[in-house]
């Protein structure tokens, strides 16, 4: 699925007590771009890709992704849009340790419309393959050493064919040599089918690969460089 | 409707009770999964948590098991003390306790009770409706086996054929019940008295010799030793039924004269209605004439109330236990919240994530209540066994309708209940959720 593009207007997320934890006053990202974001520990980088993905409900402002207003949606509408644009991987691969890797890949299918539930399952072993993890797909995933957990999380990002992609710290847990080919893995399968890309990350390899950097600080988009 | 229902055979009357009453948790399983494939992680979740799913399950197994044992046990008995007294139509003992005198003639319990004299032993046993009357004279013991003193027709009554040997023909001969440590051929001396009481060396000098073995007939008579009863006349030093012509062969006539008394007569008549005119005949203030079915009917009212009793305690436990498992399951739940708030983060429904929790909690309830009506009727048995043991009486427990109707009226309960702990999931944020 082609990438979306996102315009953030005057976006603000607050946190228990009305503390601001983001303020975005304006924000475009061009489908197709791999955009990573770098800031502090606790800057509000996760905040930020919360809000964009719809789990974290914004308190003021509009979020658009191509001509559809998530910040209006609401909770049932943004999981739905999760599901249907949105492939996620998360700092620590968040998998069932008890699923093989494909039950991972393809947990989608689990949810789905019957009519999608086959396509989800194909795309997911596509995705296994091309991570180098289709020989032993149904080994239980608990049993994967941490990069290879990750590539799985990838899969599972991927296996609904989104249109977005949104990664959370997604090398953090790895070694270097897991890290650099998780990144390389990662920009490589979402820039194939021109999907929008926005990692959360401090990994400068990443950084290094992206068509954008975007920095931000105590809850506010500092920089935006391309 | 009404004429309909009661037309069709017990066994689909009790299968579509079960079914009405396993309908809630089915429709609910049916609204609740419609649309899913929960079961892959279902069984992913209960491996993550193996310990305290079995926990969970133990914990509704064991109250269940409870109820259905209970329930199962209450029956086995009543059986079986019904079956007991099955050959025992009419009873005719001296005025006292009905109650008394059915657990001595019937179950063997012996205790001292007065004699029917030899005039009114002759008026029963002249009676035209009397098929069989025969004394029952319970008071000797070898070890723990009571000696009972009667007729050769009353022994066939009880055991109809022998699976060896012969019967008795001679006060010095004895037909052993089936459970009797002792063989054909085999010589005992009877003691006074039954139990700690009993007086070894009262009778010294008589001596008996097993000529047939009864079959088994899971009643307390297999436990019993009979003998001819001008065996327990002569070995008390009384007459023994007959006048001093007598030939030697044992049983009836007995002549009123030389009759010393028995505390019991087993009376069986003609036909039910004779039965119900000799009862009426002998309840007098001569003597006391009764069915031990209907002492055991009075007997199991008193039961049946104990068990609903029992019931409702059951009902009550289950309750608690189910509410303290879903206590259990919210707390559970919270340690899967990570998962399930992964699954929300992924974008599945929230009504995915609702049935996923559901379906965990009601597997584990599903699971524990079967678990629980095999654990109850393996408990039933095994106290059944121990009930045999040490009473005679034949107790079997088996399954049911009755607690397949509890099981399936827990299970339909609990899977609304589990309704909470899955309905709580939805309220937790997402976001706590992946932080853990």
């Amino acid at each position: 699925m082609a990438g979306l593009p996102l315009r953030i207007e005057g976006l603000t997320v607050s946190g228990e007590g009305g503390r601001t934890l983001l303020e975005v006053p304006e924000l475009s990202i061009e489908p197709g771009t791999a955009v990573v974001v770098r800031g502090p520990s606790g800057a509000g980088k996760s905040t930020f890709l919360y809000a964009v993905s719809g789990i974290l409900p914004v308190t003021a402002g509009r979020i658009l992704w191509g001509d559809q207003v998530l910040s209006e949606m609401n909770d049932p509408a943004r999981a739905a849009f999760r599901r249907n644009q949105v492939g996620f991987v998360f700092q620590d691969h968040l998998l069932f340790e008890e699923l093989s890797a494909f039950g991972n890949a393809s947990i989608a299918a689990l949810y789905a419309p019957k009519n999608r539930r086959a396509g989800i399952r194909s795309t997911g072993t596509e995705q296994l393959e091309k991570l180098g993890l289709s020989a032993d797909e149904h080994r239980i995933s608990g049993t994967y050493s941490g990069g290879e957990r990750q590539r799985i999380a990838v899969a599972r990002a991927l296996a609904a064919d989104p249109a977005i992609v949104l990664a959370d710290e997604p090398t953090a847990s790895l070694d270097r040599e897991n890290a650099d080919r998780l990144a390389d893995d990662l920009m490589q399968l979402a820039r194939d089918n021109g999907r929008t890309l926005i990692a959360v990350t401090h990994d400068p390899a990443m950084h290094a690969q992206a068509d954008r950097v975007i920095d931000i600080v105590d809850g506010r988009i500092q920089d935006s460089a391309a | 409707m009404m004429a309909f229902w009661y037309d069709l055979p017990v066994a689909v009357q009790d299968g579509l009770v079960g079914l009405m009453l396993l309908t809630p948790a089915i429709v609910l399983g049916a609204v609740v999964l419609r649309g899913f494939e929960t079961r892959p992680l279902l069984f992913a979740l209960v491996r993550q948590q193996v310990w305290l799913s079995i926990v969970f399950v133990a914990l509704i197994a064991v109250s269940v098991g409870i109820g259905v044992g209970l329930i199962a046990q209450e029956r086995g008995l009543r059986q079986g003390t019904a079956r007991a007294a099955d050959k025992f139509d009419l009873i005719v003992a001296a005025p006292g306790s009905e109650i008394t005198a059915m657990l001595a003639a019937v179950y063997l319990q012996a205790s001292d009770m007065p004699l029917i004299d030899g005039e009114t032993y002759h008026d029963i046993e002249s009676h035209p409706r009397a098929e069989l009357v025969a004394p029952i004279a319970f008071g000797d013991s070898w070890k723990d086996a009571p000696v009972v003193g009667t007729t050769p027709q009353f022994v066939v009554h009880l055991a109809e054929s022998l699976t060896e040997g012969r019967m008795f023909a001679s006060e010095e001969e004895a037909i052993a019940g089936a459970r009797v440590p002792l063989s054909v051929g085999d010589e005992f001396s009877p003691a006074h008295g039954v139990g700690g009481a009993a007086e070894e060396d009262a009778h010294r000098g008589a001596n008996y010799t097993i000529t047939g073995k009864m079959p088994l007939t899971g009643t307390p008579w297999d436990r019993a030793i009979l003998v001819p009863v001008e065996a327990v006349w002569g070995v008390h030093g009384l007459a023994v039924g007959h006048g001093p012509e007598w030939d030697g062969v044992v049983g009836p006539p007995f002549e009123p004269r030389y009759f010393p008394g028995t505390p019991a007569v087993l009376v069986r008549a003609d036909s039910l209605g004779s039965t119900y005119g000799l009862q009426a005949t002998f309840n007098n203030d001569e003597t006391m004439a009764f069915f031990p079915g209907t002492i055991l009917a009075r007997l199991h009212a008193l039961m049946g109330d104990v068990r609903q009793l029992m019931s409702v305690l059951a009902v009550i436990t289950q309750v608690l236990v189910t509410a303290s498992v879903l206590a259990g399951l919210m707390m559970l739940t919270k340690l899967l919240s990570r998962r399930l708030a992964l699954l929300r983060a992924l974008g599945a429904p929230g009504r995915f994530v609702f049935a996923l929790t559901w379906s965990y909690a009601v597997f584990l309830i599903v699971i524990g209540a079967a678990s629980g009506l095999t654990l109850g009727v393996l408990a039933s048995w095994a106290i059944s066994q121990a009930i045999t043991a040490r009473t005679d009486i034949l107790v079997q427990a088996t399954l049911d309708w009755p607690e397949i109707h509890i099981v399936a009226g827990f299970i339909s309960l609990t899977s609304i209940l589990a309704l909470l702990p899955a309905l709580l999931t939805m309220k937790r944020s997402v976001i706590a959720g992946l932080r853990g």
